[in-house]
């Protein structure tokens, strides 16, 4: 009668400190960052992050040297790089929020991550700050270089006290386009776990908004006068998220020119008002996608 | 009766050889590809399909190679490891499909032969979104065997089959082997292509390490002596020592150390580590002198 | 024959399955519903439908659509593997090719430049509508071989494809006079102003020099994309 015989092999329980949900978030949230830029992925995933950064900080650049020969300040704080923002900010998220959720649709692996002490509302939390700050790093990183390049070229404090109240909004403003742009894309991008759509998606969305609102802001002024806070122009600015937040930058005190008129105070309220529905409608989308998909 | 041949092919992906030096003749019959995983099987078969040009040597199916020539799928048929398909089709639609785009005469009644064979009758009219893994598997094996190719190629066919299934597919195989097809099918696993195949290729890391019939390798490896080289403390002594040992065949004193010549491997192994022991030797180094054999044995015998 | 019915078939349930052909329909819907508006409204600027129907629907919305079909059209088969269905067959690439080109051609032209035809009825009058479908369908068809094409020659298509037409044709070609001879969009505004000349569309090129380089580039990227993916290669193991 042949017999068999399971030997002891020394296996042990491990019975030490086991990590938290807090740390599986703040690694997830870590390693979707480096996605982000295309860190830990080959050469070709960094080409997108890496061009939108350098370009980003291309005027900061310039201004080093304007400085340096002894001119001002060349560049504002809260409107840098505004409108070429929106292109390389619509590049960016079309390219790198399917990054950081449709690969996971796709391969099925939620699975996965779900067999953790992991709630469902975790994942996309995670992810989203993750974009978010990722989308930091690309609006407000120039700012600082901006105020770097800045500084080292002015001579006393008061100078150089002015320079930090011009870039404080400046940032905050960053921080609002992050939230705000980063939410709604990755809202999108969760919809499909094929890269090309929900690039395509993100892309389709933000470009058309967009070119949407600039055409109905332009027909919305005869041709020759000053542009004129009409409220067909108001409405124009409702269709973009670009225009909403360059509104509500107006709102809130910025006085260099955009690319919508002011708003008024409550015209900008309502701006304020579509944004917060906008980031809470996304994230609500997000969320609720992924409390179904962490089932299959 | 067509025959795949291969001439010193090799492929490699920058530094990465996949497949190194093979050279093989398949003919009529059910051949298995077996190894371990990333051994090369599948980019070799899709080499043999024309889904890869070989960076060196020559791969002819049926006296002409494979590689941008579409004209080779009338005569051959290959089913990819995975899953992919056309999931919003039905069944009886991919398989239609398949027999429309190899311009068969009558698409329908071919198709409908196809899925007979596979056992899919059944569930032909539903989507391939609600098929399970092994439906799956044998929906894509009715697709290639459309049009009656002379050369099937499959790529881990058995993945995700039940046993039912398994034995289904394994006599499907069999019998169009015994018509005079050429089968080929790669598997990690042992009990698979011993089971179907007269004739197996066995691969390891790229290199062809053993083909032939299945059991006339197996004798191969325990008749054959296994070679170790040994470097110890005291040779001569250590040597003196195991050629008393009945495991032992031979030993030679040389200047790189002791070569030992041994019949049964798992006696060996425990001999020589009793004797060195025994003796007050220290072993410095126990190799195999006989890679290529070693490697196939474990894998095949162990 | 260039085209096969079973591909066609295929591509199209593929591309246009399910809740996806419904999101190709919202912005052609946006443009039509904002041509209504603004011709219910007379905003102050009287060369709106040029605005409209030229910065909006042929600029944005036509190139965006052909991407988003073009790229699909054989991208997602070959990003999942399903292209192997039909490339182990006797086939000749040169067919899939022309046959996924034109399903994804005339799937631009019902999402894309009908509605644009119809935008522009409402906005402007016939013959503005006529050209602009006219040079809608050329540049479709110029954009889809081009996309087509990214598709084999990359993985990331559509970022590449995104590039081209939000950097290329809608910054550069702005800025640069010189960038507009690469322009398919220009190409289309040269045969719409060809039938509707005096409508102030501003095509950078001439309609001579539009039509030769189209064919040019259809025959180019349509010549190696058949040769590309009469190269296709499997991945083994070791993706």
């Amino acid at each position: 009668m042949p017999t068999g015989v399971i030997h002891d092999l020394g296996y042990q329980r491990y019975t030490g400190d086991r990590y938290g949900r807090a740390a599986i978030i703040r690694t997830l949230a870590g390693y979707s960052l480096r996605s982000a830029f295309g860190l830990g992925r080959g050469a070709r995933a960094k080409i997108v992050p890496v061009a939108v950064f350098a370009i980003m900080s291309l005027p900061a650049v310039i201004n080093a040297y304007v400085v340096a020969r002894g001119g001002p300040r060349a560049f504002p704080y809260d409107t840098y790089s505004y409108p070429v923002r929106v292109v390389l900010m619509t590049i960016f998220l079309a390219a790198q929020a399917p990054e950081l959720v449709s690969r996971d649709l796709r391969h099925r692996v939620l699975p996965l991550y779900f067999a953790r002490p992991l709630r469902p509302a975790d994942y996309p939390l995670a992810k989203l700050a993750a974009l978010i700050a990722a989308c930091l790093i690309v609006l407000d990183v120039p700012l600082l270089l901006l105020y770097v390049g800045t500084i080292v070229g002015v001579h006393g404090g008061a100078a150089v006290w002015a320079q930090t109240t011009a870039l404080l909004p400046g940032l905050a403003l960053g921080l609002l386009w992050s939230v705000v742009l980063a939410t709604i894309a990755l809202a999108i991008a969760s919809c499909s776990g094929r890269r090309v759509f929900a690039a395509g998606g993100v892309a389709g969305f933000f470009f058309l908004t967009w070119v949407l609102s600039e055409v109905l802001g332009t027909v919305a002024t005869s041709p020759g006068t000053a542009v004129v806070a009409s409220t067909a122009a108001r409405v124009a600015g409702l269709v973009s998220p670009f225009t909403l937040l360059d509104g509500v930058r107006q709102w809130l005190g910025g006085t260099s020119p955009g690319v919508v008129p002011d708003p008024g105070r409550l015209w900008g309220a309502g701006y304020a008002l579509l944004l917060l529905a906008l980031v809470t409608g996304s994230v609500t989308v997000l969320v609720s996608r992924y409390r179904k998909a962490g089932a299959s | 009766m067509t025959s795949i041949e291969l001439r010193g092919v090799s492929r490699w992906y920058g530094n990465v050889v996949a497949v190194n030096d093979v050279t093989m003749t398949i003919g009529p019959g059910v051949t298995g590809l077996l190894g371990p995983n990333g051994a090369g099987k599948s980019t070799l078969l899709h080499l043999m399909a024309g889904f890869g040009e070989p960076s060196r040597g020559e791969l002819t199916v049926g006296g002409a190679p494979a590689w941008r020539r579409p004209d080779v799928y009338t005569i051959l048929g290959l089913v990819t490891e995975g899953e992919s398909a056309y999931a919003f089709l039905t069944g009886a639609q991919f398989v239609l499909a398949s027999a429309r785009l190899h311009r068969l005469p009558d698409p329908e009644a071919a198709a409908r032969r196809a899925i007979g064979l596979v056992d899919m009758v059944g569930p032909m009219n539903r989507r391939i979104s609600t098929y399970s893994k092994g439906m799956r598997q044998r929906i894509r094996v009715a697709a290639a065997l459309v049009h009656e190719p002379e050369v099937l190629l499959l790529d881990e066919p058995f993945n995700g089959m039940d046993p039912r299934q398994r034995l289904h597919m394994m006599d499907l195989l069999g019998r169009l082997g015994t018509a005079g097809r050429t089968i080929v099918f790669s598997s990690h696993i042992l009990e698979e292509v011993a089971e179907v195949s007269g004739t197996i290729q066995v691969m390891v890391a790229g290199r062809l390490a053993a083909s032939g019939d299945f059991r006339a390798i197996r004798r191969l490896m325990t008749s054959r002596p296994h070679v170790f080289v040994v470097r110890s403390g005291d040779d001569r002594r250590l040597g003196a020592a195991l050629i008393g040992r009945p495991a032992v065949r031979g030993v030679e004193l040389t200047p790189d150390g002791l070569r030992v010549q041994a019949s049964d491997y798992g006696a060996f192994s425990t001999d020589i580590a009793r004797l060195a022991r025994a003796e007050g030797i220290r072993l410095r180094e126990l190799l195999p002198a006989d890679e290529s054999l070693d490697s196939v044995f474990a894998y095949l015998v162990a | 024959m260039n085209f096969d019915p079973t591909i066609a078939s295929i591509t199209v349930r593929a591309a246009l399955g399910r809740r996806r052909a419904l999101l190709y329909a919202i912005p052609p819907l946006i443009l039509i519903g904002v041509s209504a508006v603004l011709r219910l409204t007379s905003p102050a600027d009287p060369s709106w439908p040029a605005r409209i129907l030229g910065d909006f629907g042929f600029s944005v919305v036509l190139p965006l659509t052909a991407l988003i079909i073009g790229t699909s059209v054989l991208g997602a088969e070959v990003d999942d593997g399903s292209v192997i269905h039909l490339l182990a067959t006797p086939v000749p690439r040169r067919v899939i090719i022309t046959t996924k080109v034109a399903v994804a051609t005339v799937a631009t032209i019902v999402f894309a430049a009908v509605p644009e035809l119809i935008a522009g009825l409402i906005a402007a009058g016939p013959r503005l509508a006529l050209g602009l479908f006219i040079g809608a369908v050329a540049a479709a068809i110029v954009y889809n071989a081009l996309f087509v094409w990214l598709s084999t020659a990359t993985s990331r298509a559509l970022i590449a494809g995104l590039g081209y037409v939000v950097i290329w044709e809608g910054v550069l070609a702005n800025l640069v006079g010189g960038a507009r001879i690469l322009s398919v969009s220009h190409y289309g505004l040269a045969v719409a102003s060809s039938v509707a000349p005096g409508h102030a569309l501003r095509p950078g090129v001439g309609l001579v020099t539009a039509c030769v380089l189209s064919a040019v580039i259809i025959a180019v990227t349509l010549a190696v994309a058949v040769r590309q993916l009469g190269s296709f290669s499997l991945r083994g193991e070791t993706a």
